[in-house]
This record gives structure tokens, sequence and C-alpha cells, in this order.
């Protein structure tokens, strides 16, 4: 187990404030984030690269904030791999159990078995320079995890591949990391590799985390007004919310009133729903509450789903996955119902 | 409209021209040079006569009338053995103290970095006459002429006192390479070295040295180079050697061939000033032999992009 205590750096253009996380033993966690919110000092933190000004890290109860990196036993895996140039991808692998003096009857079989297991034998003789992106993740994969680190830290580890390899290799890395029943620490800036990979995410924002939870926990309740733009919530909507026998009562604009089943804000607030909670009403309905009757003003079909833009007195955002609006057009009549537990409010703030 | 795009491509083919037209000239030049001293390699009928020569006051012919055959000169040898001991030696220390000195630069914030660097870029374009009055003023009016004193150790007007010379110029150019050939290398094979258990010490001796090491070698030829090419410095500082008593130099100078020598350098300087010119430039033309092979072996390194 992981374990983060209060843990700051200043280093001028980055910074970390007070960061707490726990990584569980056999977690895949994922740090999600724009650029510059401090992912990468995080992990350089623990990895021991900075010494934080304030904090503990602690791995398996031991706090490893004071020690060398040598003296941590976490395995890093940069953005760029940093393979090293001079080595053949075998003593790339083997470097770490040299470093360590392991036997030398232990070190060429631990090698052969860790990169036939990544599919890598066939590059035992290769130099870095003349790998491809995939192969080098995997080198670079084989040489940290050989060591049998406590934790394995991932530094944007598919951003360097394209589109169609980054999946293939993503579903590699939790494959690896079940077998091996390892801890992971992986930092993004896509919430679609977060999705791919993680059991749980942090939300990391100017150096503090905002939110911690599974992917479905932080898409369903964002914690911020950031975390739910940076999840792809897509209405966001001003108003004025009071407490109601629902729980609370949203009056938007031109008379259009919703339901929220909490209240988390009074007042003048923004409530954030996202396009694919919005359901599509077809025929008869019980439930009036939420009804909205509003104007198709566009439609856009994309492969999967089909994106209507709304008029109903406000804009709308709605995604129909159910192909119910294959006959509709632009100009058509449609009756949409937000449910209540879909409606997130958050106090109005200047970044609404 | 096209005549004047016509006057402004004749204006460059004929820049163009010129240029390759000063080079050939140079080139032409330099072989010339070369090609017309190549007779001092080979003896003329009276110096085969002689079978040697030491002292070149005592001896009948003067080392113009020796006509070629420099090599059968045991001063001539001499001097490259002052040269090739002292270079070795300044290359030594300038690499125990610049290779270290240049990995600091690279790699951490020291405070002052930038006078460091304005210091070591200043002397690089000193003529190395100053940096030798420089020397001889600190080391007569300063405290350290008092440490001379109470050790006994004097280094001006002495052979130790070529290293000090050479030091100062060669540290400062091997320093240039040296700090460029750590730039180059990225921090992070270092960082993950050490998250993999290897210690600081292991992972700059295993990473960081080999992938710096074509930068690291053409360090230790400029500053090799630039320590035998040095000599307004050294004849400042220590003046020459070859008319001293032989009394007068140590036991280990004697054991290793540089009594009564000067550096190439300065023997070159010394012929031509006593009128022996075609020897002057025999030894000229020894030391762009050396210069040409140091240049080539960089290039040959790969290490042309760390010294210019």
């Amino acid at each position: 187990m992981i374990e983060i205590h209060g843990l700051s750096i200043d280093l001028g253009e980055f910074h970390l404030r007070n960061i707490n996380l726990t990584i569980n033993d056999g977690e895949y966690m994922v740090l999600l984030g724009p650029t510059g919110a401090g992912k990468t000092v995080l992990l350089e933190c623990i990895v021991g690269i900075y010494r934080p000004h304030a904090g503990r890290i602690l791995v398996d109860g031991t706090d490893v904030t004071r020690l060398f990196p040598e003296e941590r036993n976490v395995g890093f895996v940069p953005q760029d791999y940093a393979l090293f140039p001079n080595m053949t991808v075998k003593r790339n692998v083997a470097y770490g159990l040299r470093a360590r003096r392991a036997p030398d009857d232990e070190i060429e079989p631990k090698c052969d078995e860790m990169m036939k297991s990544l599919g890598i034998s066939h590059l035992h003789h290769r130099l870095p320079l003349n790998l491809s992106g995939g192969e080098r993740q995997r080198v670079a994969l084989g040489r940290a995890l050989i060591t049998q680190p406590r934790i394995l830290l991932l530094d944007e580890p598919l951003s360097a591949l394209d589109e169609n390899l980054r999946a293939e290799l993503a579903a590699e890395l939790v494959r690896i990391q079940r077998s091996l029943h390892g801890t992971f620490l992986h930092v993004c800036h896509s919430l679609d590799e977060a999705a791919d990979v993680a059991d749980r995410v942090a939300i990391m924002r100017d150096g503090t985390i905002v939110q911690v939870g599974t992917i479905a926990e932080i898409i369903a309740r964002p914690a911020s007004l950031f975390v739910a733009r940076f999840t792809r919530a897509r209405n966001f909507l001003n108003g004025t919310a009071r407490p109601a026998a629902c729980g609370c009562r949203i009056d938007l604009a031109n008379g259009v009133s919703l339901a929220a089943d909490r209240c988390t804000a009074q007042g003048p607030i923004t409530a954030v729903i996202r396009p694919e909670d919005v359901q599509i009403l077809n025929g008869a309905f019980q439930d009036t509450d939420g009804v909205i009757r509003g104007r198709v003003m566009s439609l856009r079909a994309k492969p999967m789903f089909t994106e209507i833009l709304l008029d109903a007195g406000i804009s709308l955002v709605v995604l129909d996955r159910t192909g119910r609006t294959q006959e509709a057009h632009v100009g058509d009549e449609l009756l949409v119902r937000v449910p209540p537990e879909v409606v997130n409010v958050f106090p109005r703030s200047p970044d609404a | 409209m096209s005549g004047e795009l016509l006057g402004k491509r004749t204006q460059a083919h004929l820049l163009v021209s010129a240029f390759y037209a000063v080079t050939v000239l140079l080139l032409i030049a330099s072989c010339w040079l070369f090609v017309s001293n190549l007779d001092q390699l080979f003896p003329k009928p009276a110096a085969r006569a002689v079978a040697g020569m030491s002292k070149w006051k005592t001896a009948g012919p003067s080392r113009s009338e020796f006509g070629g055959g420099f090599w059968r000169d045991a001063a001539f040898w001499r001097s490259v053995n002052l040269t090739v001991v002292t270079a070795t030696g300044t290359m030594l220390l300038a690499a125990a103290i610049g290779i270290p000195a240049a990995y600091a630069l690279s790699r951490y914030r020291i405070p002052g970095r930038s006078a460091i660097d304005i210091l070591f870029s200043s002397i690089i374009v000193l003529p190395s006459s100053s940096i030798g009055l420089c020397l001889i003023i600190m080391m007569q009016q300063s405290p350290l002429f008092k440490l001379q004193e109470a050790t006994g150790l004097r280094l001006v007007y002495t052979l130790p006192g070529i290293i000090v010379v050479q030091l100062v110029l060669s540290l400062a150019m091997g320093m240039s390479a040296w700090r460029a050939a750590f730039d180059r290398v990225n921090p992070r094979f270092e960082q993950v070295a050490r998250s993999l258990g290897s210690s600081g010490w292991r992972a700059f001796v295993t990473v960081t040295l080999p992938a710096a090491k074509p930068g690291i070698i053409a360090g230790l030829i400029v500053a090799w180079v630039r320590a035998a090419a040095e000599f307004g410095g050294i004849l400042l500082f220590c003046g020459t050697f070859a008319e001293r008593p032989a009394g007068s130099f140590s036991s280990a100078a004697r054991l290793l061939h540089v009594q009564q020598a000067d550096p190439l350098s300065v023997s070159m300087w010394a012929q031509i000033e006593y009128g022996n010119v075609e020897y002057g430039f025999a030894i000229g033309f020894t030391l762009v032999l050396i210069s040409a092979i140091s240049v080539y072996t960089i290039h040959k390194l790969g290490g042309k992009t760390f010294v210019w």
C-alpha cells in the first residue's frame, strides 16, 4: 500500500499542495489531470527525484520520504521510456538485477522469462534506437518489472503511441498488472485512457487532488465544476436553487424548472447535466417531473450516437444512443426528461 | 523585374564563386607550405657526415645548414618528449578537475553558475600571453609567493610551470566540450537507473559516461591539443630552457629526457629567431600534423558537435 500524507513541494513553475492519497495493494490507480497539474511532479516525488518540503510518503508502512531512489524499490517508466542508448534490449532489461548484484545464474533466466512474457524475446540484441514505440514501451516495462517493485509508476506510457496501438497496449498493461497482482500508478491526461485501465482515478488540478473515485463515481458525481468539465459534461445551466421536498428545486431561464435529488448549493448555482443522462421520451410517460419540451436545433450523427441540440427555453445537448431520433429532423419537437438523480448542483463561479 | 532577378542571381553566383576561389587558394597555400618543407625530412649529403647534433651552437653546421633530417636531432626529440609529457599531464589534471565540474554545472543549480560560464568563456578568448602575465603577477606578488617560499616549490621559470600555464586554457576548453556532452545526456537515464537500484555513482559510470563518451573524448583531445599548442603564456611564465645549464635540471627531468628542451611551440619560435627558419618550419609542420590528427580523431569519434 502506498500512502501519501500532506505532501507539498514548490519547484517554481510547478508545485504540489497538501497531497493526500492512498493506493491499495493490487490496485491500478490513474492520476488524471490537464497539463501542468503536477501529476509528473507527484510521480517524481514518489520515485525520489525530488524531496518534498512537507509531508510523508509511506510504502508498505515504511517512511521513504528521505530515502534515495535506489532505496525505495519503486519502479519507474518515464514518458520517453529513457531506455539506455548504449545497451542492448537484454542489457536494459537486466540492468536492475545487475545493479542489485543478483547472482549471474539468476539474471539470465529471469531476463528470458520477462522478455518472453512481454513478447520481446526476438529483440534481445537490438539497440533502443532501432525499436518502434510499442517495442520500447515493452522493454521499459520489462526493465522496471523485473526487480519486482512495490509499485510501478508510469508517466503517460501511451501518449507517444498512435491511437490503434494505444488501446491494444492499454489492455496489455491491465493484463500485466492483473497477472502480477501489481500496484500501478499511471499518469495521463486522457479520460478515455483512464477509463481503459483504472480501478480508481485521482483528478489533479493546480498541484492538488480534487477528487478520488472510480470513473463511474467521478462522472456521475463530479466534486466541482472543473471535474465536470474535465470529464466532458456538456450542459452547464445557470439558475437558482432552493430546497424542496424532492431534494432541490432548480429554476432556470424562461420558466424551465428541474428537480435534483441533492441540494449541494442554494441561491445562484450552476446545474450540470450530462448529455447521455437526458432521457428521450417516446409515447406515454408517467412522471411529468423534469419533462422538457423543446425544438431540435441541430442533429449530428456520430459513430455510436446522435448529438442533438435542443432549444427548450434553455439550450440542452442530448445524446441519443438508442436510435429513437433516427427519423427526427431540425425543427421537430422533442420531449426529453432529466431525472433528478443526474443533476449535479454547484455554487455559481466565474469559471462557469 | 526579370532584369532585377537576373541581376540578383548573378550576384549570388559571383559570391559563391568568390567563396570557392578563396577556399581553393587557401588549400593550395597550405599544401604548398607543407610540400615546400618536406625536404626537411631528408638529410642533405653534408648532414649525413655528422653523427648527430645535440648542441646547435657548438656543432659545425647550423641547423639550417644541417640540411634536413630534423628527426635525427636529439634536441628535437627532447622537445617532443616535453610537449607530450606536459600536454598529457595537463590533460589528465584538466580531466580530473573539469569532468566532475562540468557534470555539476550541467546537472545542478549551482549559485553563480552564469558567472562561472562567463569566466571560462573569457579565458578562452584571452590572448595566452595575457594569461602568462597574470600568472606571473599572481605567483610573484600575492600570498602564493610566500607559499612557494615556504614550501620550496617554485613554478615561475620552471618546467612544472609549463603545466600550470597549459592547464588554464585546457581546462576552459575541455570544460566547454564536457559540459556540452553532459547537457546532451537525458537526466532521466540516471533517474531511471537509480530507481532500478543503482547508486548515483554507478548510474554515472554505467549510463551517463558511456552516453557522453564522444563528447568526453573530444574534450580530452581538445585539452591535449590546446596544451601542446600553448606558446605565449609559456614564454612569459617559464621562459626558455634550451640554453640553461644541464645541472640546473632535476633528476626527474633527466629521467624523462626533457632537460634543456623547450615545448615544440617555443622551440619553433626560438629556431626562427635564431635564423634557422627551415628548422622552425619543420617543427611547425610537426605541430600542424599533430593538430590535423587530433581534428581527424575528433571527427571520427563523432565529437565534432561538442567542440565547434
